[in-house]
């Protein structure tokens, strides 16, 4: 899945990425908004900035997430 | 402490109140207190670790080892009551993350807020700058970010991304309002530093001076640690001066924003780089104890062509080290005929800035489609605007030259397929569609890397597979005790706000770190400080106002000199736009008010679709005054007060975060002159209490007048069943 700006996602699983940490797992299930996709290379391994409702900014891994 | 308040919530506003209120005066009583009220927050908030609690139960006991302190004494006295009688509620907040009684989620900062990843406090600035109180604006924003003129101009704005009146209509202009702020509080000499603890004597070093670095270096001075900043440029503000172009953002408001860090003491050692002309050793021996790491990625991926190590600098120029040269003053053309690769914000800056130094033709040469491009929308249409050409599904093969010079540049048209398990679109080669781009300077911009020179010395800390410093995110600490980073370093090519909060986030656990305090177990959520009366307005106006056009320099001087290119807004947009602010801190949009109109009082009245994340349905404030009676039950239930309900001159007036959405007149006790509500609402009382009718003889009566009138009749004078 490519990720655009202002996209609605899903944080719908933990990743296995190991920018993952414990404290993300309390994300799951949070809906929020793509704000930086990956502006360096477009790679679909780079972390991208998601704003979640209640929760803040982050960077998270793209193997969590899921457009809505 | 009322008994029904959340204790953890009632502990926070007890410190609050005494820590604002000046009635502390020790200054130990204060720095445990301080100390204490942190921990809490992050209690309420749900984002406290494991060693919170005991944390909590060490510093009370701390009140008590100064038993000829009476203010710690007091405090420490009721601190040591709520532990003992609510532990268990302070347990189940760490362990749950969740308030029963609801009171902690009342501080629930606003989606801009909690989207904003320094964590401004936007509505709060916004509605004083729709106020005219510009400065007080900048103070808001500068608990938080210390830069708002820089962010005013080249943030990339997530905030309005969350943005709640973007389902209305547009996002508010955020960023813009801020820079108009800043500019205005700047000239008036109304930007001033907040008041600085006094020195406690603890040195912190700072390695780059970016955005994250001055960021930590400015709350670490506040906090009263001596902050030196060590830099390898001859200038401050790492990629923003040397990365971002002088039209998008002037050196001069670097410069002003630098030198209000720099008088809280901050040192700047410019020329100087780590591990070279200065070493972990003899920084330590000079007493630093503790190190912040915001080194930034100032390296340029190489594009891996054939011929590009043959024309490196003759012709073949990666774009930091052509930014960062223009940026400190060089000023020759890279060639007449440009070619720039990549299609992120630093390709469009570098097409730009080629342009500006007297390019004939530039070209952006991407390998996806337009709508794939991760720059800015923007960034680009003012590129376009300026003259730059596109080259979609482009995909370079090769650097040509006649050996002295590029004259070329090998391609191959693309498109985009699906891999297998894939729907990300790759670009693919088409075969036989080589072609040649004419061109004598080929600028590779795919994309930047930490620099590692010089950080051997930090043995212990651990480098991600992306090249990055780990760290906890929470706390921005690496594996090195003592040793901290953020900024594009640990996060990568970033956003200038990201690396300000990352700065932000390190100098409060820089200064835990210190003071043995344990670290969050989730970064910190932002702080609302304070509820800002929000401003009236008719609905009308509410809705009616429009986000402004930003006016732009004119295209030829924006093809040829560096003057800034967006020329910002007027006094009179800026005020309206900031009022176009639903103010989303006290609206929390959880729909009570919908609900108890449509299905309690079936009136239906409010039609706010704009509460719904997901699906946001119609919303016009003006539709309310339509059907609603003025029966104040959304009123009473607002858990946030955000509708409020209020009699004036006559008329009762029904608002939300300050818009008018209904204005009735009212009617008076024909008796007695008690106003008794608009005739909506009592026509809708009348339906519900019909029989009351003939009683009262139609008259319109307050309750007490209605009592006194009714007092002849009773079941003597009108029999039940006859009453007619």
């Amino acid at each position: 899945m490519q990720f655009r700006k202002g996209q609605k996602i899903e944080v719908y699983r933990q990743s296995g990425d190991e920018a993952w940490e414990s404290y993300m797992d309390d994300f799951i299930g949070c809906h929020g908004i793509i704000t930086d996709p990956d502006t360096a290379i477009n790679d679909p391994d780079a972390l991208i900035e998601v704003s979640l409702q209640g929760m803040g900014t982050h960077r998270l891994p793209q193997d969590c997430l899921r457009a809505l | 402490m009322a008994d029904n308040v959340c204790p953890v919530h009632g502990t926070i506003v007890y410190l609050s109140r005494k820590l604002a209120s000046g009635e502390l005066t020790e200054p130990r009583t204060i720095r445990i207190s301080e100390e204490i009220l942190k921990l809490l927050e992050e209690i309420s908030n749900g984002h406290a670790g494991e060693d919170h609690l005991d944390a909590v139960h060490t510093r009370v006991r701390e009140f008590f080892e100064h038993s000829a302190n009476p203010e710690g004494l007091k405090t420490g006295t009721y601190l040591k009551g709520i532990l003992e009688n609510h532990g268990s509620v302070l347990e189940s907040h760490i362990a749950t993350g969740n308030c029963a009684s609801m009171d902690c989620v009342r501080l629930a900062p606003s989606p801009c807020q909690m989207a904003c990843p320094a964590g401004i406090d936007v509505p709060t600035y916004l509605s004083l700058i729709a106020d005219g109180r510009d400065a007080e604006a900048i103070e808001v924003i500068r608990r938080d970010n210390p830069l708002p003129w820089v962010c005013g101009l080249v943030c990339t704005r997530p905030c309005e991304m969350m943005c709640v009146r973007a389902r209305i209509d547009s996002p508010v202009s955020i960023k813009f309002l801020k820079a108009f702020a800043a500019e205005r509080a700047m000239s008036q000499a109304l930007y001033i530093n907040p008041p600085q603890k006094p020195l406690n004597g603890r040195k912190v070093c700072v390695v780059g001076a970016g955005p994250a670095g001055l960021s930590a270096a400015y709350y670490l001075a506040l906090m009263g640690y001596t902050v030196r900043i060590l830099e390898s440029l001859p200038v401050p503000g790492g990629m923003l001066m040397v990365g971002i172009p002088r039209y998008r953002l002037p050196r001069e408001v670097i410069d002003r924003e630098v030198a209000m860090i720099q008088e809280l003491g901050v040192e700047i050692v410019y020329n100087t780089v780590f591990g070279k002309d200065i070493t972990l050793e003899s920084l330590k021996k000079e007493g630093f104890g503790a190190f912040f790491l915001a080194i930034g990625a100032h390296k340029s991926y190489q594009l891996g062509l054939e011929g590009e190590a043959q024309y490196k600098d003759k012709g073949v120029i990666d774009s930091v080290m052509f930014l960062k040269n223009v940026a400190l003053g060089q000023r020759t053309v890279p060639g007449n005929r440009v070619v720039v690769i990549g299609g992120g914000n630093v390709a469009i800056d570098a097409a730009r800035t080629c342009l500006r130094l007297g390019a004939k033709e530039v070209t952006i040469a991407y390998r996806r489609t337009r709508s794939e491009m991760p720059a800015d929308i923007e960034e680009v249409e003012h590129a376009e605007e300026e003259g730059v050409n596109f080259a979609f599904l482009t995909i370079p093969t090769a650097i040509a030259g006649d050996g002295d010079r590029v004259t070329g540049l090998n391609c191959l048209r693309g498109e985009l397929v699906k891999k297998q398990d894939s729907d990300r679109l790759y670009p693919v080669p088409v075969e036989g569609s080589d072609y040649i781009l004419e061109t004598d300077a080929v600028i590779s911009a795919i994309g930047q890397f930490v620099d590692t020179d010089g950080m051997d010395a930090f043995q212990d800390i651990q480098w991600t597979r992306r090249g990055t410093i780990e760290v906890s995110r929470a706390s921005m600490e690496t594996a090195h005790g003592g040793v901290f980073a953020a900024g594009d370093a640990v996060t990568g090519p970033a956003t200038v706000i990201e690396a300000i909060g990352g700065g932000k986030r390190a100098a409060e656990a820089i200064d835990r770190y210190f003071n043995g305090m344990p670290q969050p177990r989730i970064p910190s959520v932002p702080v609302r400080y304070r509820r800002e009366k929000p401003l009236e307005m008719p609905a009308s106006t509410k809705m009616v106002l429009k986000r402004p056009e930003m006016a732009m320099l004119n295209i030829d001087r924006r093809r040829t000199t560096f003057q800034q290119a967006e020329l910002g807004y007027t006094e009179n947009m800026v005020r309206e736009e900031a009022r176009r602010c639903l103010r989303c801190d006290i609206c929390r949009r959880c729909g009570k008010c919908v609900e108890i109109c449509r299905d309690k009082m079936g009136i239906d009245a409010l039609q706010f679709g704009y509460m719904d994340f997901d699906n946001p349905g119609e919303t016009d404030f003006r539709k309310t005054a339509e059907n609603c009676i003025a029966c104040g039950a959304c009123v009473a239930n607002c858990p946030n007060d955000a509708i409020t309900m209020e009699d004036r001159n006559d008329e009762r007036l029904l608002m939300l975060c300050g818009t008018v959405i209904n204005r009735q007149k009212l009617v008076r006790c024909q008796s007695c002159g008690t106003v008794i509500g608009p005739v909506k609402y009592l026509e809708y009382i009348s339906k519900k209490t019909g029989g009351m009718k003939t009683v009262t003889q139609k008259a319109r009566l307050c309750n007490s007048c209605a009592r006194t009138h009714t007092a002849g009749f009773n079941v003597g004078t009108h029999p039940v069943g006859q009453t007619k």
